[in-house]
Formats: C-alpha cells, sequence, structure tokens
C-alpha cells in the first residue's frame, strides 16, 4: 500500500463526512453557535443537522449547552479541545495527501 | 471542497456584520464624535501641555461613554431582529494575551510617534516643519492605515464591502490632505517659546483636528451607508423570524 493511499484510509471518518465537515468548520471559527445558525449556514434538514451533531456529541467532538434566552430554551454547540485538534488533524493530514 | 470550507469560516467569522448594525452603529458614533469635535470644544489653550491633555481626555472619555452606547445598542437589536432570524454566535474570545498585544502595538507604532513628534516641536526647530505640514500628512496617514484595516478584515472575513470601503477611506484622506495643502500651510515659527504654544502651530494643530474631524465625519457616512444596504439586503432575505414550520 502506497503511503498516499494510507494517508486517505488514515483520514478521520467522523470528520470526513460532509455535513459532518462543514458543522465542524463552522464551530471551528466560533467559541459556539446555536441550531438555528447552523442549521442556515449548513443548509442541512433539521433531521439531518440533529443527526449529525449527536454523531458529533458521541465522539467527543462537539459539546450541547441546553440554556434558555429569556424565557424561550436554547441549545449551544462548541467544539470539544478533542473536536478542535481532530479537526487541526484532519486538515493536515488532507492537504499532506494533495501535496 | 476545501475552498468552500474556508469560505464559510470566514463568512462566520464575519457574522457579526451580516446585519449591517454594526457599521450602521459605529457609523452614527463616528458622526457624533466629529460633530462634537466640531463644534463642541474651547479651542482657545493657554499652554501646550494642557491643551493637549484636555483634548486627550476629551477624546478618551467621548470614546469609551460612545463605545459602551454602541454596544448596548448591538446586543438589543441583533437580540431582536438578527438571532431570531439567523441564529446567534458567539465569537472567539479575546485572550488577556491578544488584548495586550494590540493595545502595545497601537501604543508603539501609533501613539508614541505622534506624541513624540509634538512633544519634540516645543524644543527642536526643525520638527516643526514637520508639524506645520500635519494637517496634509495626517489625514492621508490615518486615510491609509484606515484603508489597511478595511482591506485586512475584508480578506479575514471574505467581505468586498469592507475592501471597497478601505479603498474609499484612501481616497477621502488623500482628498482632505490635497485640500488642505491647497489652502496653503502655515509657516513655522522663527523663534520657539519651550511650553507656549505659537500661532502657526496653534493653527498647524487646530487644522489637523479639523482634517480629523472630516475623516471621522465622512467614514461615519460611509460606514451607515453601507449599514443601511447591508440591512436591507438581510432584511430581504430574512422577512421574518424563524418558526418551527420553516
Amino acid at each position: 500500500m502506497s503511503s498516499s493511499v494510507q494517508k486517505i484510509s488514515g483520514l478521520n471518518r467522523v470528520i470526513h463526512e460532509p455535513a459532518r465537515l462543514i458543522l465542524v468548520a463552522l464551530l471551528s471559527s466560533v467559541e459556539s453557535a446555536d441550531f438555528l445558525f447552523l442549521l442556515k449556514q449548513s443548509n442541512l434538514t433539521k433531521g439531518n443537522l440533529s443527526v449529525q451533531l449527536s454523531r458529533l456529541e458521541q465522539a467527543g467532538y462537539v459539546l450541547i449547552k441546553k440554556t434558555f434566552r429569556g424565557k424561550i430554551p436554547h441549545t449551544e454547540y462548541r467544539l470539544t479541545e478533542r473536536g478542535k485538534s481532530a479537526f487541526e488533524h484532519y486538515r493536515k493530514s488532507l492537504g499532506s495527501i494533495f501535496d | 471542497m476545501n475552498v468552500q470550507i474556508d469560505r464559510a469560516v470566514k463568512l462566520t467569522r464575519g457574522y457579526w456584520f451580516v446585519d449591517g448594525f454594526t457599521e450602521m452603529t459605529s457609523g452614527g458614533f463616528f458622526v457624533l464624535l466629529a460633530g462634537l469635535l466640531l463644534f463642541g470644544r474651547n479651542a482657545s489653550p493657554v499652554t501646550f501641555p494642557s491643551w493637549f491633555l484636555s483634548l486627550a481626555v476629551e477624546i478618551s472619555i467621548l470614546k469609551f461613554v460612545g463605545i459602551l452606547a454602541a454596544i448596548l445598542i448591538l446586543w438589543w437589536l441583533k437580540d431582536h431582529f438578527t438571532y431570531p432570524r439567523t441564529g446567534f454566535v458567539r465569537g472567539k474570545r479575546v485572550t488577556a494575551a491578544q488584548i495586550f498585544m494590540i493595545t502595545r502595538n497601537v501604543i508603539l507604532f501609533l501613539l508614541l510617534p505622534i506624541s513624540g513628534l509634538l512633544a519634540a516641536s516645543l524644543f527642536i526647530a526643525s520638527t516643526n516643519s514637520v508639524l506645520a505640514s500635519m494637517p496634509v500628512w495626517f489625514p492621508i496617514g490615518l486615510g491609509s492605515l484606515w484603508a489597511v484595516f478595511f482591506a485586512l478584515a475584508g480578506e479575514w472575513m471574505s467581505l468586498l464591502r469592507f475592501r471597497i470601503i478601505g479603498i474609499i477611506h484612501l481616497l477621502v484622506g488623500v482628498a482632505i490632505g490635497i485640500w488642505q495643502s491647497a489652502i496653503g500651510l502655515p509657516t513655522s515659527p522663527a523663534k520657539i517659546q519651550p511650553g507656549i504654544v505659537q500661532a502657526p502651530i496653534l493653527e498647524s494643530i487646530q487644522r489637523t483636528l479639523i482634517s480629523l474631524c472630516f475623516l471621522i465625519l465622512i467614514s461615519g457616512v460611509i460606514l451607515i451607508f453601507s449599514g443601511l444596504l447591508t440591512f436591507l439586503r438581510y432584511r430581504k432575505e430574512n422577512p421574518v423570524p424563524y418558526t418551527e414550520n420553516g
């Protein structure tokens, strides 16, 4: 197996999925964001977005914080240190494949 | 994919500017600041240090109060208009080290050279010619500085309008400089009297202040206009708050 093929097969599959990749990328540039923001920016359906966020939470990449803004329930999503590090590593790995 | 992700990341960084409120609020603050500096101050200094100190204190207080008021207005507007439409984002926290670095750079590269030049003009005759031409070079320099700032911000957040605003600031700075040059510059005094503001120096400082006021005023108008256009587009794209039914 050539080194580039090894690199491709070694890519983080949790992040590599396009919908999750865009979510991690969006969250990487902010402290936290709510469901509506991620919905609007990612163009995913509500169901798909929920599923992908749950998957990222299970992997320990995203932290979900439920609060109230006034009387309205509000859910914020934040990338964990593990998630940040995994995304950074993914970017580097992807870049090195094309170098 | 990577290019699209980079763009999404840049646009997310610029989410604070998505509705035009930030530009309109900052523009309004600039117009008020320019108005107060132009019409609301007593320009009869007795000694140079006291005049310079009073001006610095006045601008600092105006900035502090103005920025605080602008932030409160912005929070309210975004909480009631933007977040229900396109969602809430908490920007990345600025660390103490970053604040220290920015403050240090502003002091080192902007405030110290200007203060040093003004202070030196009291004692060194040759600096007076530099001071005499300050109404020309100051607006050009400041306009260029703002142009660089807006260009970098535009690149960082992938916002074309910020790059355009940067170019306009450069042109406005140069135009004010040319205007001041066309009026004719005050001549340097032959004899230096330390600690006392002499008429040509006073004229130079006052004309620089007027240049600065015009630059701030025009900048404010540009920002309000840009913010208004952005707001109208945002409202068209997001006419009503988001609901569960879409």
